[in-house]
């Protein structure tokens, strides 16, 4: 307590000596803050309102003439077949996505957690963390030449093995598993590393005692690992969630959402509304049915991850 | 120790090493492939491994594409935009921390609520306000969105508020102005935040596809993501070409992460940034 009213007694003699110092952080606080939140509002309050304004309107940047139709770009899209395909296919997508990059990654870190030799550990994690930092774009040329018909490295892979050629990027049977995979392969390092940083702070003595109670391996994971790791789990699956579902240049480069829109992407959807049909109203009402659906999904996470937390 | 079992870790590595050799395959493929020449793949008869190794792809992309252009495009666009980032978050962040005004609490929010918000939700009325600044096509229009990140400003916030105010104050008693308080007291404290903010800033900047995809046309105006996707249209058949260029584009990016190798690491799981 003592200490306290030295500090504010300070704190009086210092406002004492200097009067005008309340008004200059007032001023710094200002001239600083007003130019930061103008680009905030500019470039993203502004945005977020206009999208919403502008859904409501028929509008083609071209004709520069925009048209109110109220809820009618709403009510077209829940029968417009390409966007309820668009969205089966997002859905698909994020979902066996998501689940393959969690139960890989959450495997090879806990494999990466148990090699001893310091050096080979860190190697490991740099081979699987590499692809993470290359622009996607460029790792979607490279992978469109592999999945090529004629001279790609997968049907080369295949004709070794005396199987068919695969059409990869063009038959809609494989057409989204190969985007898949090229995701995983391209994404999987960032959830290798928090999930090692994450195994990385479950203190030791949990699993002595496991141990000395006669549990075994599965048991541990199960066990000790699994629910220990619950609130990386839960950050690592909502972040993944949510940039899966704007996965963008892969579909773009790669299948443009052929074959028959199997490919079609509500993200790639919106582009194309938007900057190919210049169709930017109703692209806007699918920004918005877009932006939903994050927020419901995510919402949803929280509460499913928040009641597995209090066990 | 616990769980010595020699065996099961010796499979464990094994495995984890035919994982890791999956993993580079995709580079293997496309240095190989950038070493191919035009005769390998005009025949058909393109095996994994180039059968006439030779630089042409190299040649082709030096010849054809403003290579040199691109990089720097991609280069300044990324740089000012890491710079104004952190500056600009580092100073809301500390005005958020440790100042009081008015509606303090409802501009953060917005700001944080920003943070959730896809940018293909934003991206049309963001286009359009970029047309109308008439900005469309120049590279002005990649950095000016760009100068402030709402997750900047909420990481700073949140390091700048552990400070303890008594060392701001003594700063100020002793004359310091907040600027000089900014850089002098604040920013080397904060500066492994920093340094993720700024090695994730470059990173997004640099591999943006989206963007750039929609305000830029011209091929010499564009930053490098684009440029590839742009020359790789052109370029279909001899994909020795695109492959080449590819290469040229990823050795500078690995060399700088191999560098970096640790920041990365540590910025990654202290700010879970992306």
């Amino acid at each position: 307590m003592n200490e306290a009213t030295v500090i504010s007694d300070n704190k009086r003699a210092g406002m004492r000596k200097k009067p005008g110092r309340y008004r200059n952080e007032r001023r710094f606080v200002f001239a600083f803050l007003t130019p930061v939140l103008l680009l905030f509002g500019l470039f993203a309050f502004l945005p977020i309102a206009w999208s919403l304004i502008l859904s409501l309107f028929q509008y083609n940047p071209m004709s520069d003439h925009a048209r109110y139709v109220g809820a009618a770009n709403y009510l077209r899209m829940f029968t417009d077949g390409v966007v309820l395909k668009s969205l089966w296919v997002t859905f698909k997508f994020v979902f066996f996505t998501v689940i393959s990059n969690l139960v890989i990654t959450l495997a090879i870190a806990t494999a990466i957690q148990r090699v001893r030799v310091r050096w080979l550990k860190d190697l490991f994690r740099t081979v699987f963390f590499l692809p993470t930092i290359a622009p996607l774009a460029g790792t979607a040329i490279v992978w469109s030449t592999m999945f090529n018909y004629q001279n790609g490295l997968f049907n080369m892979i295949l004709g070794e093995l005396h199987i068919a050629p695969v059409q990869w990027l063009s038959d809609p049977h494989y057409a989204l598993l190969s985007v898949i995979m090229m995701t995983l392969w391209a994404d999987i390092g960032y959830n290798i590393v928090l999930f090692m940083a994450g195994l990385d702070s479950i203190p030791e003595m949990y699993y002595e005692a496991a141990i000395l109670d006669g549990a075994n391996r599965w048991h541990l994971f199960r066990h000790v690992t699994l629910p220990l790791l619950s609130r990386s789990t839960l950050f690592v699956t909502i972040t993944t969630v949510i940039s899966y579902f704007q996965a963008f240049p892969q579909f773009q480069i790669m299948t443009k959402g052929e074959p028959f829109n199997e490919t079609r992407v509500l993200a790639l959807q919106i582009y194309d509304q938007a900057f190919s049909n210049s169709n930017m109203g109703y692209a806007s009402a699918l920004a918005t049915l877009f932006l939903v659906i994050i927020l419901i999904v995510t919402v949803l996470q929280l509460r499913l991850g928040r009641t597995q937390w209090e066990y | 120790m616990r769980r010595k079992n020699v065996w099961l870790d010796t499979a464990v590595t094994a495995l984890l090493a035919v994982a890791a050799c999956v993993m580079l395959v995709p580079y293997l493929w496309m240095v190989l492939s950038s070493f191919k020449s035009n005769m390998d793949i005009i025949s058909g008869s393109g095996g994994f491994w180039p059968k006439h190794p030779s630089l042409d792809g190299y040649r082709t992309v030096f010849a054809d594409a403003p290579f040199g252009l691109w990089l720097l495009n991609s280069a300044v666009t990324s740089v000012i935009i890491t710079a104004a980032t952190l500056f600009t978050s580092a100073l809301a962040g500390y005005v958020f921390a440790k100042h009081q005004f008015r509606g303090k609490r409802i501009w953060f929010l917005l700001i944080l609520a920003t943070m959730m918000i896809p940018f293909q939700v934003i991206m049309i009325p963001t286009y359009l306000i970029t047309a109308k600044l008439g900005l469309v096509n120049n590279l002005a229009a990649i950095v000016l969105p760009n100068l402030v990140s709402s997750y900047g400003v909420f990481l700073a916030k949140q390091f700048i508020e552990e400070i303890p105010n008594d060392l701001l104050e003594a700063a100020r008693i002793d004359g310091a102005g907040e600027l000089k308080l900014m850089v002098r007291i604040i920013a080397p404290l904060i500066f492994p935040m920093l340094s993720a903010l700024g090695i994730f800033t470059f990173m997004n900047a640099w591999n943006n596809y989206l963007w750039p995809l929609i305000v830029l046309n011209d091929t010499e105006k564009m930053t490098v993501p684009l440029a590839l996707v742009y020359f790789n249209g052109t370029h279909v058949v001899n994909y020795n070409v695109v492959m080449s260029a590819a290469v040229l584009i990823t050795i500078p990016v690995i060399v700088v992460f191999l560098i970096f190798q640790k920041q990365f690491v540590k910025g990654l799981t202290m700010t879970g940034m992306k």
